[in-house]
Order: structure tokens, then sequence, then C-alpha cells
């Protein structure tokens, strides 16, 4: 009786190692692929960094008018963007080749998933940068030009403008990650009716005489008689 | 400008006519009594430049009453500026210059005189003032000195003519015409500077770029005295984009013409020719309180664009001036000037959208045209002149700090 239960845990135990011993080379090969591709991250991000300054790769970017991409770079320098972006794939890549060394089928399974997934991926990418663009750009226009008009709300417009964008623009990205379709879709019907909703509301029912008042005042208004103007520009 | 841009009918006539010796070019916008001016220049040109074949181009085809013609004297009408003028003075009066440009190049005319100010108040004094240096001395620019009042021509006053002055060592005082004497060989230069400005993204405005080309190009420049000029009313509502449209041209002028301003030092006047008129004293308060209004709102709501642009000492003092109150309301020239220095760095570094960049400079503008009016409130003349060559005298002092963060971006940012 003891005999078999210590030839049964003989079996299991050679079994363990031999299942251990079987993932090993996989693990160092992990840990080769991890450490290989860390080195040449690094190695190939000094490389490039050094190219991107030598060529001043931040002046120009400036200089092609995509200052905003500074802006949100870490410590403001795209160079140091794109640095982090190339190391970073580089590293994943790695990964990817250390984990497939475990098992190849479910590797290659995960990574044709994740290519299949990437252009839905880059695609939002692209929908939330222009997004982000396209919203500073507007609310940048509608600031300077309410200043322009002398309007005391030219901030709070500019905002509104910056925000309403922004929002559309991350809606639009989830819609095409397929992250909660139908709740986005909703809360964003739901969020532009409320705001229209709200604004009628207040032009109808709270602001009745102000708007009244001030379409009179517009469609009355005499144009002041260009001899007070003193002043001639050009 | 292509000869296609021409209608087919006036290339036929100009085609018929083959040469001229001067090209003379009305782009009245037709508030003014016209026709009678048209005549009187015919007149002028027939006593003062008898033996020279001279073509005048009117715009509007029906605009202006018919003019006699005669061998040596043709008159050509059409339609040199669009219908977007209205809302848009600048482009369309550009384009307006390049038709002439062009009609001159294809005569092959010695010179070439445009006269954009409303026809109110030209005479025919003002086609042989800005014509004849250019035709007997060989000059290669002649621009317009208007008799202004103390607020009349201000973004010239505070911008451009200093500005001009400070880059390009010439003391013209209206370097940007509109009304403007010029030679064949000016107006090749120009045709030939705008196929490559365009292929560069960068489109030449003739008005603007005149005088700096002129300049570079080792051309005598010269004025004539005109007298006074009838002035378009203010637009508040499009001033910023005349402030971009004008301060655009000048602010591409100062790159293409980059190395040659950078040796500049100092400045000297230019011949005049004419006799100066006197100018009426006009006394009295000004309301100023709209324009401190707009500065103090662009310091509330724009400094997030004025950090980007503006070094933080400026935005410093921008933010005390701010405080002032409307009637203490003074804006330093030396100040004004690094404003105006720091955003033509600006729009050199494309730091944000140029268009973006120049509008935001409006409030900036409107502050300093308060500012100079209230201290103009009860001056004369001789006060006026006197306060604009200080003016002047500033934008030369700071021109060193121009050329260090012009060359050191980076580096030389007090």
């Amino acid at each position: 009786m003891w005999d078999q239960v210590q030839q049964a845990l003989n079996q299991s135990m050679v079994r363990l190692l031999s299942q251990v011993a079987s993932l090993l080379p996989g693990i160092v090969a992990l840990i080769v692929a991890f450490v290989l591709s860390v080195v040449v991250a690094g190695l190939l991000s000094v490389i490039l960094r050094r190219f991107l300054v030598s060529i001043r790769f931040d002046e120009r970017l400036v200089h092609w008018g995509m200052s905003s991409v500074a802006e949100r770079s870490p410590k403001n320098s795209p160079t140091r963007l794109v640095t982090r972006i190339v190391a970073g794939s580089i590293i994943v890549v790695g990964l990817l080749i250390g984990l497939a060394a475990f098992d190849a089928t479910l590797i290659s399974e995960l990574v044709v998933r994740l290519f299949a997934y990437l252009p839905r991926i880059l695609t939002a990418v692209v929908v939330l940068l222009l997004g982000s663009i396209i919203a500073r750009f507007l609310a940048r226009s509608v600031l300077i030009g309410g200043v322009n008009m002398n309007l005391q709300y030219a901030r709070l417009l500019s905002v509104g403008v910056k925000w309403l964008v922004i929002v559309l623009s991350v809606a639009m990205a989830l819609d095409h990650l397929e992250i909660g379709t139908g709740i986005v879709n909703l809360a964003f019907g739901i969020l532009f009716g409320g705001i229209v909703l709200a604004l009628a509301l207040a032009v109808g029912l709270g602001s009745k005489e102000l708007v009244s008042r001030s379409l009179e005042r517009e469609v009355n208004k005499t144009p002041a008689p260009m001899e007070e103007e003193p002043f001639r520009h050009l | 400008m292509e000869l296609d841009s021409i209608p087919q009918s006036v290339r036929e006539r100009l085609d018929q006519i083959g040469t001229a010796d001067l090209v003379v070019g009305l782009l009245s916008n037709g508030t003014g009594p016209g026709g009678e001016s048209v005549h009187e220049i015919h007149q002028a040109l027939k006593a003062g430049f008898g033996k020279l074949r001279a073509v005048i181009i009117q715009d509007g085809e029906s605009a202006l009453e018919p003019v006699e013609e005669s061998e040596s004297q043709i008159v050509l009408s059409w339609n040199l500026i669009g219908p977007e003028r209205a809302t848009s003075p600048a482009p369309s009066i550009s384009d307006a210059f390049q038709l002439m440009f062009t009609a001159s190049q294809k005569l092959e005319a010695r010179a070439c005189c445009v006269v954009a100010s409303d026809l109110q108040n030209v005479t025919s004094g003002w086609i042989s003032g800005l014509t004849q240096p250019v035709l007997e001395m060989d000059y290669g620019l002649v621009t317009p000195r208007y008799t202004n009042q103390r607020f009349e021509g201000l973004l010239n006053t505070g911008i451009v003519y200093p500005i001009t002055r400070a880059l390009y060592g010439k003391r013209i005082y209206n370097p940007m015409g509109p009304d403007l004497g010029i030679s064949g060989p000016l107006v090749q230069q120009m045709l030939a500077a705008d196929p490559k400005a365009k292929a560069t993204g960068n489109r030449i405005h003739p008005v603007a770029s005149l005088a700096p080309t002129a300049i570079c190009g080792g051309m005598t420049v010269g004025q004539a005295y005109l007298g006074a000029r009838v002035y378009p009313p203010v637009d508040w509502t499009n001033a910023s984009s005349l402030l971009a449209q004008v301060l655009g041209s000048v602010f591409l002028d100062m790159e293409r013409y980059a190395v040659h301003w950078q040796k500049t030092r100092g400045s000297v006047s230019v011949p005049d020719f004419g006799e100066p008129n006197t100018v009426t004293e006009e006394t009295g308060a000004v309301d100023v309180k709209r324009l401190v209004d707009s500065f103090q709102l662009g310091a509330r709501d724009l400094q997030e664009i004025w950090s980007l642009v503006l070094p933080p000492t400026t935005l410093m003092e921008v933010r005390r001036l701010s405080r002032q109150a409307p009637d203490q309301f003074r804006m330093p020239d030396e100040l004004w000037v690094r404003i105006v220095y720091d955003f033509a760095l600006g729009h050199r570094l494309r730091t944000i959208s140029r268009d973006h960049l120049l509008r935001a400079m409006t409030p900036l503008y409107l502050g300093w045209v308060a500012s100079f009016a209230l201290e103009l409130e009860t001056a004369g003349p001789g006060v006026v002149e006197r306060r604009r060559e200080r003016l002047c005298e500033a934008y030369e002092s700071q021109k060193p700090y121009l050329v260090s963060r012009w060359r050191w971006p980076d580096r030389f940012n007090p």
C-alpha cells in the first residue's frame, strides 16, 4: 500500500518536474527575449533621439504648425514621445516573441485577434487626435473672434465649443471600438438633446423678454454717424 | 499673375495697343464722383506728358463716364476689383495690383501708376507727382506722402511705417501706398517674385511688398506730397481681418528679406517731391472707452494665447497695463514695439496658427490706439509729428532685441 502511494507521488513529482523542465526553455526564452528587446529598444531610442535632435525635430514640428503635439508630449518634447513609442513597441514585440516560445498556437491566435482589432484602435486614436486638434483650433477661433467682437462671455463660448467637439470625438472613438455602443449612443443623444432642450427652455421661458428686447434693439439699431468716429486705420 | 486672368476682350485691346510709356490704374471704389477726376487726369496727362503714350485703366466697366481717347491717350475699363471688396478689401486690391502689373508688363511700360484711394480727393497732380520721378529720374518706386489728421492712418503710424523704417533703413511714410508710382523693372521683379512665393505657399501681397522689394533690390525710392486722402470709414467688426491681412504681409516680407534687414542699422530720409500741405489743426477729446474695454477683455481672456508669443516680462507689463484706469491708460513705446516684434517672431516660428496669432493681436493694437489717442487729445500737428518720430525711434532702438530673438529664439527669451 505504502509502496503504491510512494510510487504515485514519485510519478506525479516526475510529471511535474518534467512539465517544469519542458516550460523552463520557454521561461528562459521569454526572459532572454524580454532582456534583448529592452536592450535593443534602449539602443534604438538613443540612436533615434540623437538623430531627431540633430535634425531639430521638435522645432521643425512646431514650424509645420503641429505645436499641439509638443504640448501633449512628455516634457513638451515630441522627440521624447517618438523615442518612447518606438521603444515601447519593440518591448511589446519582444514580449510576444517570448510568449510564443510557450505556446505558438495560443500566441498566434492572440496576435491574429490583436491585428484584426488593431485597425479599429488606430482609427479610434486618429479620431481622438483629430478631435483634440479640431477642438483646440475651434476653441481658439471662437475665443479670439469673441474677444474681438467684445463678447464678455467669449471664454465660456470657447470652452463650450471645445468640450462639445471632444465629447463628440470620444463618442465616435468608443463607437468605433464597439465599446458600449448602445450606451454611448444613448448617452450622447441624451446629452445633446438635453443641452438643446435646456437652451430652448432658457430662451423660451427664462429670457423671453431679454431676447425680445435684444432683437428689438438689433432691428431698430441706427448706425452711428461716421463723423463721430475719429479713427482711421489704413 | 498670368495673362489669362485678364479678360479676352481686354487682352485683345492690349495686343492692339502694343506698347506704352505709362500705365495708369484707377481703382476707384465707386464712392466718389470719379468721372470728373478721370477727365482731369486725362487732361493732365495730355499737358504734362504730351509725347508719352499713356494707357489709363479704370476699374468698373461702366462705373465711370466715358473719356475721349487720342493717339497717345488710351482708356480701358474692366472690373479690376471683384465684388468681394465690400467684405475683404486687401486681397481684391492685391489682385487688382497684380492685374495692373501684368498689363503694364504686357505693354512694356516704363512706369505704372496705381491710384487706389477714393477718387474724391484725387487730382491730376497725384499722377504726375507719382510718375515724374520714375519717368524722368529713374526712380524705382514713388510712394505717397499724405497730409494726415492726427488719427488717420493709425495702422500705418503704429506699425507699418515705423517697422519698415527700422527694418530697411528708409523713412518711407506710406510704404503701403496705396497710391504708388512704380518703375518697369520693379513691376518685373514683383511679377517674377509671385510664382516663387506661391511655390513656397506664401502669396505675395504687392501693396505691402513693393517698398521692401524696391529697397532690397537696390532701387531708388522717393515720396511725393499728395495732400489729404479720403480714408475708408472704420469697420470695427472687421478690424481683426484688416490687421491680419496687413501684418501678415509685413511679417512675410520680414522673413523674405531677413538677411537684408539684419544688416541694416539706423535710417535715412528719402527724397520728397512736391510741396508739403499744411495740416489743419484738429483738437478735442476722443472717446477711447471702447478701445480700452477691448484691450482689457483681451488681457483677461487671451492671456493663454499671448503667453505663447510674448515673453513673461512683456506679459506681466501687459497685465499691469490692463489694470490702469481708462483716463490713465498709457502704453509705453518700448512695450508696444516689443509686442510687435514678438508677434513677428511668433509669425515666423508658427507658434500657433498664423491667422489666430495675427487676430489675437487686435486687442493689443486697440490698446495702443487708445494710449496714442489719449496722449494726443490736445496736441497740434507739430506735437503729433514729434510723437510719431519718438515711436519710430523706439522701433529703431529696440531692433537689436528683434535681431537677437530672430537669430536665437530659444536662447534669447527675456
